[in-house]
């Protein structure tokens, strides 16, 4: 029993009288669709995470990652599905009660209106607030992660700055890429200005291209490294990657460039150090060291 | 919402300027009719004249006949000239700088009273009509668009031979894509924006009538340009026709360029007269937080294409004068530079995408509640999520620029931006989470659609979070990953959902209630289907398969073959649809003026909607959410918090 | 029911004139920031290209650049003519309905003044306009420009004939404002093509590759 004079109108509660904060979770956590959709929600964010590896599955059936970059790209592909994995599954929980719950209702079907006995809830702080915030530190988080990350393989592929500028242990093959309509030429000024149309690379060295075209704009993609930069008319444009894998791998040209955009492929061949050297100098260059 | 009742204006009772012949003037003779004659007779006559006159000889960068090129464009432009001053269109203009003002009569036999069915043949201002008018438009597009999808499917299908000739497999993959921009474009804002905006604002017309008949026969004009390119060798570069490669296209690539020009106008014209509607005609008392969310969602859309568009119409512009005039603004050869084109075209490229999603993701909003019988969840954050997308959407068209090697350090700046707009794009999913939320759904076709339209928006933007990313885009930009992303964001979340709100508007634009049974299998066989073909074109993406080829290597065929199945499929079910919409429009039962019990002020009027749409004008009370009743859970937290409370404390 | 017929009402709906016109003048405004961006893209146009210098073809052939009061003059024919129509607005606002007339028809006359200079300074260029990026851009500010006159010279004309008609009148007078605020517009338009065309010329990137090769 209390002493103090009750106030008449509304008025913030005093502190005494507040209910504990537990109070509220446990009343919401008591309503049935609270729990379903906490478990929906369980259920749905572990159903969705392993389509990661399926899109990494795909990626590589062709022989990727075959490089440092293509790895970095498979694991933001693989962080990034794990990240967004709760937010989906809050919307495919939602839905599916909605659609099949009973809690709060169920669906009904016919030709009048139906009867009005959804709680007019206007707005719901806690809820609001506790979205903004999730989308936000998810939307932070990929920021952040992707500026990293871009970060790291602009350096790690020697971003715009020139090779002659570049600080590294093994010097990097510079290659000349031109598009014309529809077919690559590389040529290794390094090696005595030696062309070819087919690109062959040593194993775990670092490669600089310079890329530009003749005619339209093409765009130089070598699949399983993971790197691609449109063939400019006009311009040069440059992007670096270090190959880690032997093999034979797909250049195709990601834009749209005429006729034969289609069939405008070739391939990238990683091979040993010997095996680079034997075919420069079948080809008529010089050893590069 | 509660309305009250207002007296209209004693029209008849202001001093009306002299009346120039019988009401209506030119345009009693006017007509679709007369306009397609005058277009064609005045393009003929200007090649027959053009092609003594042009100069033979002048040669462009790439070695075309410049003045070939010029006659053909003067052709084109005369065809609308003709068809603008067949139908009518100059009659305002000319009677407005001689002083021969409109008078009442005039103003009302231009919106079609007493025509009958002809007035939707004819310059008609009424925007009931013009909505109408939108709606054919739109459906004859996406029919044109969804064709070639076909043939271009069966072309990605047949992964033995080639169907099609390289040159002909592009140009269709490039006025696919076009059409269905543009018919996406106008969906919403068109049929919907036109004629149940201002019932909905409690308005009896648009802002600006005559301009909204021309903005839809500006787009008319505009579409015979278009599709003609197909015969004229087409535009063998996709729908973005990046220069230089569009130089090197045949004349067709002119009919496209004519076309966006002339649309461009088309949509300005919309955008002003859709802006000032909705600013300076609201009904009295609906304030800013009583403005239905459609109405705030058409208005972000039309300020976007407002600012932006421009921005493609001279793209156009200036591609079209190096054709012709042999500038040389993206000939590098000559000092143009290709990234100028990729910049001016994006700067509009990107809050394009939202005019076409926004309009739809508005009008689902705007029909859950009726169909949860709930109110809007978090008006507040609505508005918010428009307002945020509007603006953020000018600051990340670079993110389509990513891999040009125009500016590395771009890369920085506009992966923040475009991770940015997830926020307030994610208030608006939270709009529409929280409205379903304990809300009891009544399974009509237009609340089905919300649940079709979130699940794609869900893929769509898992997918867009992985291309957003500057290194995840270096081995998915110009593969069909984008391609499959692209169609989830504004197939699966856009046109699906303008079939939601086309189904739920029905029966106030026609009179008629749509056969849902019939309507509902066409639409979820096509949803089906849909997540068939673009499932299936991401794999091919991530296998590594390049956009905007017709033959590719065999690792793509298992994913090619289920892509074209689908794609069947979901012709099928768009077939069946478009004969329910046909059938129920010509023969469905009458519908009652309000069949889903709405609030919003369209509904309070009745079917079919009379001419000056309100018999009184209404005025307004509330917002026209107030639906549902008081929450249960509501009364039990006040009992057990009274329950801890000493005797006495106030109530709450 | 209001019997108030001071306030004049519009023929066709009714409405007070007043409000007509405030809904016209903000569809003005959004006329005026779609033709923005048009402007806006031409001179973005002209700004890039000039720090390209792409392949060395900014420049046209002998560094032949255009003079610069050509385009001044134009800017200021069209910034009399719109002085001279908001003048005369002010008059009809106090009464002198005939200051309007008389300032329509002049401003009119100067308008087809400045658009055959334009269209003498685009046939008189020391360069065509296949001349290179610099060409090209200028050409097209300048086309810009003439079709920005053509426009007001038929607005300017209908302001003219209509005051002549008592169309336009003290109380009513909101369609000669809404011209008047275009013509501001343009006058900023071409001000500001003026202001690139006549600064901006030789292009500050001299160390750029050149076509097909990998220099610089």
């Amino acid at each position: 029993m209390s002493l103090t004079n009750a106030p008449e109108v509304d008025q913030p509660e005093e502190p005494t009288n507040r209910p504990a904060p537990s109070y509220r979770i446990r009343e919401w956590l008591s309503r049935p669709y609270a729990r379903h959709f906490l478990v929906l929600f369980i259920i749905f964010t572990v159903v969705i995470m392993p389509a990661a590896w399926l899109v990494l599955h795909f990626m590589n059936q062709s022989g990727a990652p075959a490089s440092a970059i293509m790895t970095d790209i498979e694991t933001t592909i693989f962080v990034f599905t794990f990240v967004s994995a709760p937010l989906m599954a809050v919307a495919l929980a939602i839905l599916m009660y909605s659609l099949l719950g009973r809690d709060w209702g169920g669906r009904v079907h016919g030709e009048e209106p139906p009867m009005q006995e959804s709680p007019a809830i206007r707005t719901n702080s806690l809820g609001v607030i506790l979205w903004i915030t999730a989308t936000s530190l998810l939307a932070g988080f990929l920021v952040i992660w992707g500026l990293v990350e871009l970060a790291s393989i602009t350096a790690g592929s020697y971003g715009s700055v020139p090779t002659n500028q570049q600080p590294s242990a093994v010097k990097p093959i510079d290659i000349n890429v031109t598009g014309a309509q529809w077919v690559w030429n590389f040529q290794y000024p390094d090696q005595q200005g030696l062309q070819s149309d087919t690109l062959v690379v040593p194993n775990n060295t670092p490669l600089y291209f310079n890329v530009t075209s003749v005619d339209v704009i093409h765009s130089f993609w070598v699949v399983e490294l993971g790197i691609k930069i449109d063939a400019n008319p006009g311009a040069v444009t440059n992007i670096g990657v270090t190959p880690n894998k032997l093999g034979t791998f797909n250049i195709r040209c990601a834009e749209l460039c005429g006729m034969h955009h289609a069939y405008m492929q070739t391939k990238i061949q990683v091979v040993s150090q010997a095996d680079f050297d034997n075919w420069v100098r079948v080809m008529g260059g010089a050893k590069t060291s | 919402m509660s309305v009250m009742t207002r007296d209209i204006h004693e029209q008849a009772a202001v001093p009306q300027p002299t009346q120039h012949g019988k009401p209506g003037g030119f345009l009693r003779h006017t007509n679709i009719f007369t306009g397609v004659i005058t277009g064609l007779v005045l393009a003929i006559i200007t090649y027959a004249i053009g092609s003594k006159l042009v100069p033979w000889g002048t040669q462009n960068a790439t070695f075309q006949q410049v003045g070939y090129q010029a006659l053909i464009a003067a052709t084109y432009v005369a065809w609308v000239i003709g068809f603008m001053a067949g139908i009518g269109a100059f009659a305002g203009p000319i009677r407005w700088v001689l002083g021969h003002d409109l008078t009442h009569a005039d103003a009302e036999y231009m919106a079609g009273k007493g025509q009958g069915k002809f007035r939707y043949w004819k310059y008609t201002t009424d925007h009931k009509v013009v909505g109408i008018q939108y709606l054919i438009m739109t459906l004859v597009l996406f029919g044109l668009g969804g064709f070639l999808a076909m043939l271009i499917r069966t072309e990605l299908g047949i992964t033995w031979a080639e169907v099609f000739t390289p040159n002909f497999y592009n140009s269709m993959i490039g006025t696919h894509g076009i059409v269905m921009i543009i018919a996406m474009i106008i969906v919403i804002s068109g049929p919907l924006g036109n004629f149940i905006m201002p019932l909905m604002i409690g308005a009896r017309d648009m802002a600006f009538p005559r301009l909204n008949a021309l903005s839809f026969w500006l787009l008319f004009a505009a579409v015979p340009p278009l599709v003609s390119n197909l015969l004229l060798g087409g535009i063998r570069d996709g729908w973005t026709v990046y220069e230089p490669l569009g130089s090197q296209s045949p004349v067709g690539m002119i009919g496209y360029q004519i076309c966006i020009i002339v649309f461009a106008f088309s949509t300005g014209i919309a955008s002003v007269n859709l802006i000032t509607t909705a600013f300076t005609m609201r009904a009295r008392g609906m304030s800013w937080n009583r403005v239905p969310i459609f109405v705030v969602g058409i208005l972000s859309a039309a300020i976007m294409g407002l600012v932006w568009f421009p921005m493609f119409q001279y793209s156009q512009i200036l591609a079209l004068s190096d054709r012709m005039l042999a500038t040389s603004f993206f000939n590098p050869l000559m000092g143009g530079s290709v990234w100028l084109y990729e910049n001016l075209f994006w700067l509009l490229g990107h809050p394009e995408v939202y005019v076409v999603i926004i309009p739809g993701t508005a009008a689902l909003i705007e029909l859950m509640t009726v169909f949860l019988r709930k109110p809007l969840f978090s008006y507040k954050m609505a508005i918010a999520g428009f307002v945020g997308v509007t603006g953020i959407s000018s600051i990340v068209w670079v993110h389509h620029m990513y891999m040009t090697g125009w500016a590395p350090s771009a890369g920085y700046p506009f992966m923040l931006s475009t991770e940015l707009i997830s926020i307030p794009f994610g208030f608006l999913v939270l709009v529409m989470l929280g409205t379903m939320w304990r809300g009891k759904p009544w399974t009509r076709l237009p609340m089905m659609a919300v649940y079709a339209v979130i699940w794609n928006k869900i893929i769509g933007g898992i997918t867009g979070v992985y291309l957003s990313d500057v290194p995840v885009d270096q081995y998915m930009h110009g593969s069909m990953f984008v391609v499959a992303h692209f169609h989830f964001m504004l197939m699966g979340a856009g046109l699906f959902a303008a079939i939601g709100a086309i189904a739920y508007w029905f029966p106030k634009m026609t009179g008629r209630m749509l056969n849902e049974r019939i309507a509902s299998i066409g639409f979820w066989v096509a949803f089906f289907a849909f997540q068939l073909t673009f499932m299936s074109m991401f794999v091919a993406g991530l296998q590594g398969m390049p956009r905007r080829v017709l033959q590719f290597d065999n690792a793509f065929n298992v994913s090619n073959w289920l892509s074209t199945i689908g794609a069947y499929c979901i012709g099928i079910g768009m077939v069946i649809f478009l004969f329910a919409v046909i059938t129920s429009w010509r023969n469905g039962k009458p519908a009652p003026a309000n069949p889903w019990g709405a609030k919003t002020l369209e509904w309070q009027t009745s079917t079919p909607v009379p001419l000056e749409n309100f018999p009184v004008l209404p005025v307004v009370t509330s917002d026209p959410y107030g639906y549902g009743v008081p929450d249960p859970y509501d009364s039990v937290e006040k009992k057990m918090a009274e329950a801890d409370q000493p005797v006495g404390a106030g109530a709450r | 029911m209001s019997a108030a017929v001071e306030s004049p009402r519009s023929a066709t709906t009714g409405e007070p004139v007043a409000t007509v016109a405030r809904r016209n003048r903000l569809g003005i405004w959004l006329c005026i920031i779609s033709d923005a961006t048009g402007t806006v893209a031409l001179l973005i146009s002209y700004v890039y290209l000039w720090s390209l210098n792409v392949n060395n073809q900014w420049a046209p052939p002998k560094n032949a650049f255009a003079d610069w009061w050509p385009f001044w003059a134009i800017v200021a024919g069209i910034v009399m003519s719109t002085a001279l129509i908001w003048w005369g607005i002010a008059g009809i606002a106090k009464g002198h309905k005939g200051r309007l007339a008389g300032a329509a028809v002049l401003a009119s006359l100067i308008l087809i003044a400045t658009l055959v200079g334009q269209i003498v300074q685009l046939s008189t260029f020391p360069f065509g306009p296949s001349d290179g990026a610099y060409a090209s851009a200028t050409f097209w500010l300048c086309l810009a420009t003439a079709f920005h006159l053509s426009l007001l010279g038929l607005l300017v004309l209908a302001i003219s004939l209509r005051t002549a008609k008592g169309l336009i009148t003290t109380d009513n007078h909101s369609h000669a404002r809404l011209v008047a605020m275009y013509m501001t517009w343009v006058c900023i338009s071409a001000a500001l093509g003026a202001l690139v065309a006549t600064t901006m010329l030789a292009s500050p990137n001299t160390q750029m590759p050149l076509f097909g090769t990998f220099t610089g």
